[in-house]
């Protein structure tokens, strides 16, 4: 049993007059064969039948006016189901032009076809998006150069290109796989992996003569700190010698350093804090966490030591191998350089005497060594010629005050004047 | 705020200009006593008359060139197409005239009117009722084309598309006409007319796509999801002229694309986007560009429309293709 119901046959009409009807109940009809003659607004139109099959019902008569998508004829179309004229039909698929076959309870939203209509609520964020900073994405490099690379097994993403705008080169993948460590997952000759600290640097990218070169990593990143430092801070920096002529043989000087430092935070905690200029607030911490600043070709890192005041000479010797190590073979994490509490720069090693270091918030205090040199120094009212070490200490004036730097230096140089 | 389906967001936009420009018109084909094929302009003639909201001649050259003419002197007037495949005999006036009006005048005279027309597949209708063809209107200079894909962007961005002194062909996504509901605040607020939509963030592959193929695309990301592919997804809206900015940034943060258009994939708008990649996203790129589109043929009869419309399946496969290569 199949329901025709009266289609749409004008542009959204409501409903057509029967003129007549051309088939009677227990007529067996073919597809397409007239049923009736209805009137509508403009025309009166031949309706022809959807379904081969016999007439089981008409449901209106010749004058009637049927509203749209209503009941119109049912057919027994030999499914067995003739009898049960109360069963609902399933909606009988379409065959005259495009008619709506399911009565609808409200505006479809169209003439033609079916509109998908809900409420389901559209779940999204359009986000419009700002400028970002550039320089945070994938390495760069021509199509044929990733092939090349990656027929050859070279990583791209631990080099750093020497071409136009850092794109990476056909030489600087030739480079790379001439330099074991690029090749993705490579083994050694003995077939070991390479243990990570084996891990060759990437290749230096030569001077750009005459360029307006980006500056990266931890260029950058200084760039950054010390902006920052001079918006901020108000430094103060006071000099003096630490007289180091009676020290017992076998002195490691960083160590030593690192210790009267220890002192000097014993003697003025406050310098080893953190400050919060907005708020007002400082933070004194107990454990000293030091920075030590180091310097590379790529600029400058400061790795940080943990709780030096903990550590005997032995272990600040082990932890600052460790650090050197890390550092030559810029494997330094970031995890390595954060939240330090109090600064070194031991600077003394090529030239410079004292400094003005930078303190950088929100720690308050660094620490600047010069090189160890040989001083003509007054003794029990005659000269004699002692090694001495510069010491440099910036701080922060506004949290700390000159008296307070004074007795931290002054902890300091009696620390490091002791023969051990 | 109300909870609108994109059709009816339509309606708000123009409502509300209306109440507030006095210049602003509606013109078309039954766009008045009947409120529009597609309900768009419905109420708007019983609220301001049928002198601003007219019914015109079943002649839409007529209807692009008399709104050409009432932007010229002064009006706005927001026109409706019934649909983009009787979008073609405005061709001429909004080609010849509309986009060339105010380099030919040198500036003394500008065309500020919206051609809306519903666009695209998928509501069963006939073939020639459910084309794409922004490309053709994206490569003339002088218009903006823009395709809005959820309530929020029809209203912000037909306000904005009112209001731009120049002609813009804003193109509906018929199938989401009434696919789905959103908040939208009737404030007067307009979106901006050069700028893509982030819908997605993601980190592996950038997805660009505009209209109906939002719904597919946004589907496909959350299926790769949970393959460990994170998608990108950009609604690109302004089809012409395109923010190529939103697109090369997100390039070159993931190295990869996928265009994805309901358009035939020869000479459309993913053409266009590919071009731009590139050209100038070229090196970020760790795999060919992929884009994913309707077939080169006509629209089919409405039996295969699904089989010629990009589906979720296609666009997923498509961005796996992407981060395989």
């Amino acid at each position: 049993m199949k329901t025709f119901n009266l289609p749409d046959l004008g542009e959204g009409l409501q409903e057509a007059e029967i003129v007549s009807w051309h088939v009677k109940e227990g007529d067996v009809v073919k597809v397409d064969q007239p049923l009736l003659s209805v009137e509508t607004a403009k025309a009166v139109v031949d309706v022809p039948s959807p379904y081969a099959g016999r007439i089981a019902k008409l449901h209106w008569k010749d004058g009637d006016i049927v509203p749209t998508h209503s009941a119109l004829v049912d057919f027994d179309v030999g499914d067995g189901s003739a009898a049960a004229p109360a069963k609902k039909a399933e909606a009988p698929k379409p065959a005259a032009p495009a008619p709506k076959m399911e009565p609808i309870s409200e505006d479809s939203g169209t003439v033609v076809g079916k509109m998908a209509t809900s409420s389901a609520l559209v779940e999204e964020t359009a986000i419009i998006r700002k400028r970002v900073v550039k320089g945070t994405g994938k390495p760069k490099a021509a199509p044929a150069v990733r092939a090349y690379a990656k027929g050859i097994g070279v990583d791209l993403t631990r080099l750093s290109g020497t071409g136009k705008n850092d794109l990476i080169t056909r030489a600087d993948v030739d480079k790379a796989a001439s330099s074991p460590g690029a090749i993705a997952g490579s083994k050694d000759r003995r077939g070991e992996a390479r243990p990570a600290t084996a891990k060759p640097s990437a290749p230096i990218a030569p001077i750009a003569f005459g360029e307006m070169v980006p500056m990266k990593g931890p260029r950058r990143a200084m760039h950054a700190s010390m902006t920052r430092a001079r918006s901020e801070v108000m430094e103060c920096t006071i000099f003096d010698d630490a007289d180091i002529h009676y020290w017992a043989p076998g002195n490691d000087i960083t160590g030593r350093i690192v210790r009267s430092i220890v002192a000097g935070v014993k003697a003025e905690p406050g310098f080893n804090a953190w400050y919060d200029g907005e708020k007002l607030a400082r933070q004194i911490h107990e454990r000293i966490d030091l920075a030590m600043a180091v310097d590379t070709p790529d600029g400058l890192i400061v790795p940080v030591l943990r709780d030096v005041g903990r550590k005997d000479g032995a272990q600040l010797r082990a932890d600052l191998n460790v650090i050197k190590e890390k550092t030559h073979s810029r494997s330094v994490s970031p995890d390595d350089m954060r939240n330090p509490t109090i600064t070194l720069s031991n600077f003394g090693m090529m030239a410079g005497r004292y400094a003005t270091p930078v303190v950088v918030p929100p720690t308050v205090a660094i620490i600047g060594t010069g090189g160890i040199r040989h001083d003509v120094v007054p003794v029990l009212g005659g000269v004699e010629v002692h090694k001495r070490i510069p010491l440099s200490l910036t701080f922060d004036h506004r949290c700390l005050t000159g008296g307070e730097a004074c007795r931290f230096l002054a902890a300091m140089i009696k620390d490091l004047q002791k023969a051990t | 705020m109300a909870k609108v389906a994109l059709v009816e967001a339509l309606t708000m936009a123009m409502a509300y200009e209306m109440k507030h420009d006095p210049s602003v018109v509606v013109m078309g084909e039954d766009v008045g006593k009947n409120g529009g094929v597609f309900r768009a302009t419905l109420g708007l003639q019983d609220t301001f008359g049928p002198e601003r909201v007219i019914d015109t001649p079943l002649a839409e050259a007529l209807i692009a060139g008399v709104a050409i003419g009432m932007a010229a002197m002064g009006l706005k007037p927001v026109a409706e197409i019934q649909f983009s495949g009787f979008i073609y005999p405005c061709v001429d006036e909004i080609i010849n005239h509309a986009g060339r009006l105010r380099s030919r005048t040198r500036g003394r005279l500008s065309v500020p009117m919206v051609l809306r027309a519903p666009s695209g597949g998928g509501i069963h209708a006939p073939e020639h009722h459910s084309e794409s063809n922004e490309a053709m209107f994206a490569h003339m200079p002088g218009i903006r084309v823009v395709m809005p894909s959820s309530p929020q962007r029809a209203y912000g961005l037909l306000l904005a598309a009112i209001r731009d002194p120049d002609p813009v062909v804003f193109l509906e996504p018929t199938r989401l006409y009434r696919l789905n509901k959103q908040e939208v605040a009737d404030d007067g607020e307009a979106l901006p007319l050069d700028t893509c939509f982030v819908l997605r963030e993601g980190t592996d592959v950038t997805l660009v796509t505009w209209g109906a193929m939002v719904v597919e695309s946004l589907a496909a990301a959350a299926e790769l999801e949970k393959e460990g592919v994170s998608v990108e997804v950009i609604d690109l809206a302004t089809v012409s002229p395109i923010d190529e900015q939103t697109v090369l940034e997100s390039v070159e943060k993931t190295g990869r694309c996928v265009i994805v258009q309901e358009a035939p994939i020869s000479g459309g708008v993913g053409s266009e986007v590919a071009a731009l990649v590139a050209e100038k996203a070229l090196y970020s790129l760790e795999s060919p560009i992929v884009r994913v589109a309707g077939w080169d043929t006509p629209m089919p009869l409405f039996k295969l429309e699904h089989d010629y419309m990009p589906s979720t399946a296609r666009v997923a496969a498509g961005i796996r293709k992407a981060m395989e290569g």
